[in-house]
């Protein structure tokens, strides 16, 4: 693989390792294993490095630091050489023999996740490279474990499943507002809970006024069904023709062989045209770094779906690309008490989304305008 | 140059409009492509795995044949002939042990429906068609599609009722009792699961479009 890479790769020592078989586990080419006088040099110039920048706010707590902050030039100046201490420090560290494995490894994997190409376009091999470079980097983060593959698969990349087009059914006239539909995506895709970002989104609409989306309410709070009222749900449509896939200048966002319309939040620029060009409001945009609790943190994830977004980046439904890939239904089909999500293999001719399109009156959302989305309405 | 520039305009032309085409794999409308492609499915992704454990049994009905959950064991109570071992105009008396009394019927005016609609004093294991046949209490759904036949239609073909385990084949549906208390059988307003407490405040603040 390393013949034909892309890029070149960053050697911080830590092929050296593989050939030492010994119990010296630190990777040092010279030195004993525990010199622990240059090890803790480096300490030492951290804790100078942290002394300087926070000192005698050691005492506050985050939040104070934060909002209650009172600064004269001279300390933002103070601050502002800290922090490039750190900085510079961390590069010296990544550069340096005689720092650990860890930091080198991360440096390592942060420079081949730089120089990465579209996932789009790599081969399966780079695909798994990339997979396990972000399962190890968040190994490294955090001490613990996620698992970005397939369980029952032999391989872990997940790629789309040959004579399959996945497409979705909505029962206007079962849907009753509950929204555990909402709920369950965002535990599933590991949404963003700082800003509470949120898929799918449930209307509340008044009975025998059409669909007036302006007119709807989306974010309702009393009990339901309301009376005269009905509910529908929207979320990306996963459209056959995707004007979000057609405006993207990277094309860091594209539709699968299996229909399913993926971005690459590695590839994605944030420059939001997608956003403007879907005429559903089924992307949206990290604002921030998306925060989730590490003990909501669905560990189950995919390149292309729920894997941790970070700051200035598109997502948006994949239809649970994660479990669909594995033969199960996406969280809001598996969550609504209804019956009213119904999802499926649009390819296969006994497939209850099958009876559904041939049997009930179907229609679909904005159909004039050529999108041709994979998500049907229909009524009892 | 000037004899070049037709021939060369033609060419662009001839390129032109060969690209104009589409690929032949190129279809107008998703549905013209599920016509084209259509195949049942027999690939590597099954339900199978995601069903064990749950004890279901195989229906045909009609063209459709899929399994649903299976119901005498889940009753708790179950042979009812443990306690109705005599038949049940026997067993009413003023006197005695009281069951099933916390089962009020909300189901029909009671000019159209009562216990005896769909359960057999005689036979109490089974269940009771309108013509006094009996039915297998696994089979409770065929109770229901006596009057509900357009649910009936639409669970049978998928767009009515829940599905158990994913999208894949083996096809595994609830049944009618699965979700409707049947002497209940509508369902009660409850409050939402969510409420987007920035959108609200975002929407408060003006800041929304």
């Amino acid at each position: 693989m390393s013949e034909n890479k892309k890029w070149y790769s960053l050697d911080l020592g830590l092929n050296k390792k593989t050939e030492t078989t010994g119990s010296c586990g630190c990777g040092k080419s010279q030195g004993s294993c525990s010199s622990h006088e240059e090890e803790l040099n480096s300490e030492e110039f951290y804790q100078a490095a942290i002394n300087a920048s926070i000192g005698d706010e050691r005492k506050r707590d985050g939040f104070e630091q934060v909002f209650d902050v009172k600064m004269d030039r001279r300390t933002a100046f103070k601050k502002l050489t800290a922090s490039l201490l750190i900085g510079a420090g961390a590069i010296t560290a990544s550069c340096s023999s005689v720092t650990d494995d860890a930091t080198k490894e991360k440096a390592q994997i942060d420079w081949e996740e730089q120089f990465k190409g579209n996932y789009k376009l790599m081969s399966d091999d780079e695909k798994q490279a990339t997979i396990n470079r972000l399962m190890r980097s968040y190994e490294l983060n955090t001490g613990k474990n996620i698992s970005m593959t397939a369980e029952n698969a032999e391989e872990d990349v997940e790629n789309a499943e040959e004579d399959v087009l996945f497409g979705y059914a909505f029962n206007i006239s079962k849907c009753q507002g509950y929204m555990d539909c909402v709920s369950a995506c965002v535990e599933e895709n590991n949404q963003d809970r700082n800003s509470e970002m949120q898929y799918i989104r449930i209307h509340e609409m008044k009975d025998g006024e059409g669909f007036k989306f302006d007119k709807a309410d989306d974010n309702y709070y009393h009990e339901v069904p309301a009376e005269d009222h009905f509910y529908m749900g929207t979320q990306c449509f996963h459209c056959d023709n995707p004007p979000c896939v057609e405006v993207c200048p990277v094309q860091a966002t594209w539709k699968e062989e299996d229909g399913l319309v993926v971005i690459d939040y590695d590839w994605c620029v944030g420059c939001r045209y997608c956003m403007a060009a879907c005429p559903y409001d089924g992307r949206r945009f990290n604002w921030s770094k998306p925060e989730v609790p590490e003990n909501e943190i669905n560990k189950n994830q995919h390149y292309l779906g729920n894997r941790i977004r970070k700051k200035g980046v598109m997502e948006k439904c994949t239809f649970c690309v994660q479990r669909t890939r594995k033969g199960k239904n996406p969280a809001c089909v598996e969550a609504c008490p209804t019956g009213a999500r119904i999802f499926g293999n649009l390819l296969d001719p006994n497939s209850t989304i099958r009876w559904v399109l041939e049997n009930k009156k179907v229609f679909r959302l904005k159909e004039d305008l050529g999108t041709d989305p994979k998500f049907w309405y229909f009524m009892d | 140059m000037k004899n070049k520039n037709p021939i060369f305009y033609l060419i662009l032309l001839l390129v032109l409009t060969l690209n104009s085409c589409k690929e032949k794999d190129e279809y107008h409308s998703v549905i013209e492509k599920i016509k084209a492609e259509q195949k049942p499915y027999h690939g590597k992704l099954t339900s199978e795995t995601l069903l064990a454990g749950t004890d279901l049994i195989e229906i045909t009905e009609g063209e459709h044949t899929f399994l649903i959950p299976e119901r005498k064991g889940q009753i708790k109570s179950f042979a009812c002939t443990e306690c109705h071992n005599s038949s049940l105009s026997q067993m009413k008396s003023l006197v005695g042990k009281k069951a099933h009394w916390e089962i009020q019927l909300y189901h029909a005016p009671d000019y159209i429906m009562n216990c005896a609609t769909c359960h057999n004093g005689e036979d109490m294991n089974s269940l009771n068609s309108l013509t006094g046949q009996s039915i297998n209490l696994d089979l409770s759904y065929k109770v229901c599609a006596q009057c509900h036949s357009s649910q009936f239609e639409d669970w049978k073909g998928g767009a009515h009722g829940k599905k158990l385990a994913g999208w894949t084949p083996p096809r595994a549906s609830m049944t009618c009792v699965n979700c409707h208390d049947p002497h209940k059988p509508s369902f009660d307003t409850r409050w939402p699961s969510n409420f987007n407490i920035k959108k609200a405040l975002e929407r408060k603040e003006g800041l929304d479009h």
